[in-house]
């Protein structure tokens, strides 16, 4: 009997008015974000790797003398990811460029071909196209699965006959998600087709895997809203009510709360100055090098010229550390500081699932802010590496005084750290590494939790009040 | 006639569910951001003023005139709750100086809050708002004609525009209300808070931007009037009407953006560096020029040659004393150097503008293609008026430009076209023998310095708001003209 319900519910939207036109709209978009997508590979990947190869040929110029590696001002490049297509995560306006040397690194910027005076806007990507038009769909599809049929006084008549309400229930659930899974589909696969023909990615077997995550987690998304909608209508008496309701809640959440999180992260905790860091940044290096002698004598004082009598190595290297160490920490903190705004908005805004929905996505493609930070991340190890690398070759050189701090002229000037040549292939280098599955289950896993969430509590409040709605 | 029509639709409307709940939506969620949001604003405005007073308090530190850098901070706009615009993307401090012309840019602000969109009390209005106005108009035709009541109103002595006409004037009337509504309650709470005043200009603004919400409330529901008009039953039309509402919020506003960067890419900025860093060779080769020249050379060992330095005002350091090596080399970088930096700087600004040219005229496009949306319209409108826009923001740039200019002028009167030891050094001819060290050296005297001042530039906010107002409007009439065309046809069966 749930199967006759279901193959009714679907042949009934098949056949409407709204089906064609969502249709429409859904294979427009995701062709035009297919196209959008490949435009935009092309160009980022041959701007990555002009930008790489430029930055590869500036390090293999440093590598003539050794110490010359540490000062070498690099700069690492986001990889265009394949599956930026499901979902983008506002990289655009999310810092691109994390320029480094060994001993420090700046904050990330935004450099290349992005225009800052834009207003942030959403790029077309599966997930926008999901988390706003599918799930503005699924209210269209299912407000009026019960209160409708009411109207119509089609509920009276089937409830009359011996199927459980819990069937109807169930066989309007499933033959809505069945009605948006379609175009879903051939969306996807318009989309998909797009770009595997034109050969701009490649989409490797594990990313074939964490599609097909994605669309699980789509139809997870979606669901919700038909829930929601099943929810709604049988709490009303009326589609046209039902509508109303539905379109509010919708606005609420899958508009207003996901812009709710900067102003209030801005509100909640005091916005990091750049004019304060600067401050802090300057008072800092005045008040170590005012107390240079604790570092040794005459720290503060050296001169290129090691035959100088007043050069005291060990106690400038200890001197320019301690400066170096110390406004790294206070720009960490800053830079720490900044992630936490963000990370508190989006926290405080997981009460839509639109919120929840494209952080799992962003954690599953490895794309997004949390992508940033664990580019920052590698940077860091990557120093260390370098650092060690440096150190290691220093010790074969018997003339160097093996002292490594973040001085370039007087490093260069007193040997300090070996000055022979070395093996380019040798040297570490730094590349992007993804996301593992491991960190993205890790990055994912509280947020399908809420998804799923969402779903029992939607679920259990639509069959409760589906359960006691009045027919009449 | 029109009147007792209206009247009596208006009566109806406000006892409708739907107007009920887009009403309460509306006004809860006014008084709930309506806080935060000036919250917001008070703590941008106490970040201002520290930013503020520690400039004037290093100003008077300053011992030489090569120090004087101040920053210029764009002070918060009290209206920005109402509409942010880039008031948080753009950088809002520009720093003077000789070798440098400043010039727009995305700033120090933190990028990784752009993962949110904006939020701003427009945003409410756009969006709630506009949904609340589809909502009343969507079965004002169509709903009318399935109850049967259209026929009975058709059939007595009321012509076809007159009821059209009312129903118009009906939806304007219920929907003034929670604009109203909305509007007060934003104030009241702005106002209720500390630090937070309005100056008469900042009234007309608000004045204005309340009559812009009125015009784009009726713009959108005229527009559920023409599908109302068009389609034969109501959910078709709310149906429709809402796809199209959301092709305004969502689609064209994205849409246009990408429209506009793919019809025209940006350069990445390595052609810039290029042309600055040969512009850079071709100052230095100047300077060497001049300086031969001038017949005076750059005494030897001068460059190995360092003294006390230390802090002379806006972290800068300076020279504290000199010896004559020191003071000629100096002498001659400045003297000769400055006036050679003070003219490549406007090269290479014009290199550097030449780029800025290209993100202008590509956010000029995406705007002009996303007009097509009166959302868009709507929301250029606020934030012009709150002179958060883009056109506002150069405008002040524009007045630290000639800010930068009014102070070069003044050091360059008071060191004798830079060439004045003062410039770098308070080392006088007896120090140059005492050899003085520490930081005793007294602070200039710059009680004279012309201070920056910034006007609104309300002549320009109005010429922005009336281009856009007047494309409302005109879509207003667009939409009621079919609306009324669609109207006389229409079946009532």
């Amino acid at each position: 009997m749930i199967r006759q319900i279901i193959a009714k519910e679907i042949l009934e939207n098949l056949l409407s008015f709204r089906f064609v036109l969502s249709l429409l709209l859904t294979i427009l978009l995701f062709t035009v974000s297919g196209l959008v997508f490949v435009g935009r590979y092309y160009m980022q990947s041959g701007d990555y790797w002009a930008k790489t190869n430029e930055n590869l040929t500036d390090f293999r110029g440093h590598s003539d003398q050794l110490y010359r590696l540490l000062f070498c001002k690099q700069n690492a490049w986001r990889k265009p990811k394949p599956l930026s297509l499901c979902v983008e995560g506002s990289e655009k306006s999310l810092p691109n460029c994390f320029s480094f040397d060994a001993f420090s690194a700046g904050f990330p910027q935004i450099q290349g071909r992005s225009n800052f005076t834009l207003s942030y806007f959403n790029s077309i990507d599966w997930a926008f196209i999901i988390s706003m038009i599918f799930s503005f769909l699924a209210l269209v599809f299912a407000y009026d699965t019960v209160s409708g049929e009411k109207e119509g006084g089609t509920l009276r008549q089937m409830l009359a006959n011996t199927i459980p309400r819990h069937h109807v229930l169930l066989g309007k659930y499933v033959g809505v998600m069945f009605t948006i899974g379609i175009p879903l589909c051939i969306g996807l696969l318009v989309s998909l087709i797009i770009v595997v023909f034109s050969h701009a990615a490649v989409i490797s077997g594990w990313d074939w895997l964490r599609l097909l995550a994605i669309f699980v987690l789509s139809l997870l998304y979606l669901s919700i809203f038909v829930l929601l909608a099943v929810f709604v209508s049988s709490r009303t008496a009326h589609a046209a009510n039902s509508m109303v309701i539905l379109l509010l809640v919708w606005v609420v959440f899958v508009i207003l709360v996901p812009s709710f999180g900067r102003i209030i992260s801005d509100a909640l905790g005091k916005t990091p100055n750049p004019a304060e860091l600067e401050r802090q940044l300057a008072a800092i290096s005045a008040d170590l090098w005012a107390h240079s002698d604790q570092f040794g004598e005459r720290a503060g004082s050296a001169s290129t010229d090691p035959k100088w009598p007043g050069n005291n190595p060990p106690a400038r290297a200890r001197l320019r550390n301690a400066v170096t160490e110390a406004q790294n920490q206070a720009r960490e903190d800053y830079h720490n500081r900044m992630l936490a705004q963000a990370f508190d908005g989006r926290r405080l805004t997981c009460v839509s699932p639109t919120v929840a929905y494209q952080r799992v996505c962003e954690a599953i493609a490895g794309t997004g802010i949390s992508r940033c930070v664990e580019l920052r991340r590698q940077i860091k190890e990557y120093q260390t590496t370098l650092k060690e690398y440096v150190h290691t070759k220093d010790q074969e050189d018997p003339n160097s005084l093996h002292l490594m701090f973040p001085e370039q002229s007087m490093v260069g000037a007193w040997r300090a750290i070996s000055h022979d040549p070395v093996d380019f292939d040798t040297v570490p280098k730094f590349e992007e590494r993804d996301f593992t599955l491991d960190q993205s289950l890790g990055l994912a896993i509280s947020d399908v939790g809420l998804l799923v969430l969402f779903n029992l509590v939607f679920f259990a409040a639509a069959w409760i009040s589906f359960m006691r709605y009045d027919v009449r | 006639m029109i009147w007792r029509i209206a009247k009596n639709e208006f009566l109806l409307h406000l006892m409708t569910f739907k107007f009920a709940a887009g009403t309460v939506v509306c006004i809860i969620l006014t008084a709930v951001f309506m806080p935060i949001l000036v919250k917001d604003y008070q703590q941008r405005l106490h970040t201002y003023d520290e930013n503020v007073s520690y400039n004037e308090a290093e100003l008077h530190k300053v011992v030489v005139y090569k120090n004087i850098t101040p920053t210029i901070y764009r002070r918060p706009s009290v209206l920005a709750a109402f509409s942010q615009g880039l008031e948080k993307q753009l950088g809002n401090s520009a720093t003077i100086n000789y070798n440098e012309v400043p010039e727009i840019g995305a700033g120090s602000v933190n990028h990784y809050m752009s993962i949110f969109s904006i939020f701003d009390a427009s945003l409410i209005f756009k969006i709630v708002l506009s949904v609340l106005a589809l909502l009343v108009a969507y079965d004002a035709v169509s709903g009318e004609r399935e109850r049967g009541t259209l026929r009975l109103l058709l059939s007595g002595s009321a012509a076809r525009y007159q009821v059209l006409l009312g129903k118009l004037l009906a939806g304007l009337m219920v929907l003034v209300v929670p604009v109203a509504v909305a509007f007060a309650l934003g104030l009241a709470i702005a106002l209720s808070f500390r630090m937070v005043g309005l100056t008469g200009s900042d009234w007309i603004r608000v004045a204005i931007m309340f009559l812009a919400s009125l015009v784009f409330v009726a713009t959108v529901y005229n527009l559920g009037l023409l599908f109302s008009c068009l389609a034969r039953r109501s959910a078709v039309s709310l149906v429709l009407s809402l796809f199209l509402w959301i092709v305004f919020v969502l689609v064209i506003p994205n849409g246009s953006v990408y429209l506009a960067t793919q019809l025209l890419p940006v350069e990445s900025e390595d052609k810039v560096n290029e042309q600055i860093a040969l512009l850079q060779r071709d100052s230095q080769r100047e300077f060497q020029k001049e300086s031969q020249a001038s017949g005076r050379t750059i005494p030897p060992g001068s460059s190995s040659t360092s003294d006390a330095v230390s802090c002379g005002g806006f972290g800068h350091g300076y020279i504290r004393s000199c010896n004559d090596v020191l003071m000629e080399y100096n002498l001659i970088r400045y003297g000769i150097g400055v006036p050679i930096e003070i003219k490549y700087a406007e090269k290479y600004a014009e290199a550097e503008y030449g780029r800025l040219r290209t993100l202008f005229e590509q956010r000029r496009r995406a705007n002009n293609f996303a007009r097509t949306s009166p959302m868009f319209l709507y929301e250029s409108m606020m934030s012009a008026l709150a002179g958060t826009d883009m056109a506002s923001f150069q405008h002040f740039i524009e007045g630290v430009r000639g800010y930068r200019k009014d102070i070069i002028e003044y050091i360059r009167a008071r060191t004798d076209n830079f060439r004045a030891a003062i410039f770098f050094t308070p080392c006088t001819k007896e120090e140059m023998v005492t050899r003085p060290r520490g930081d005793d050296a007294p602070p200039l005297d710059l009680s004279d310095l012309p201070r920056f001042r910034y006007e609104v530039d309300m002549a320009g906010i109005r010429r922005r708001v009336v281009v856009d107002l007047g494309l409302l409007v005109f879509e207003n009439l667009l939409f009621f003209t079919l609306a009324f065309l669609a109207f006389v046809r229409y079946d009532v069966r």
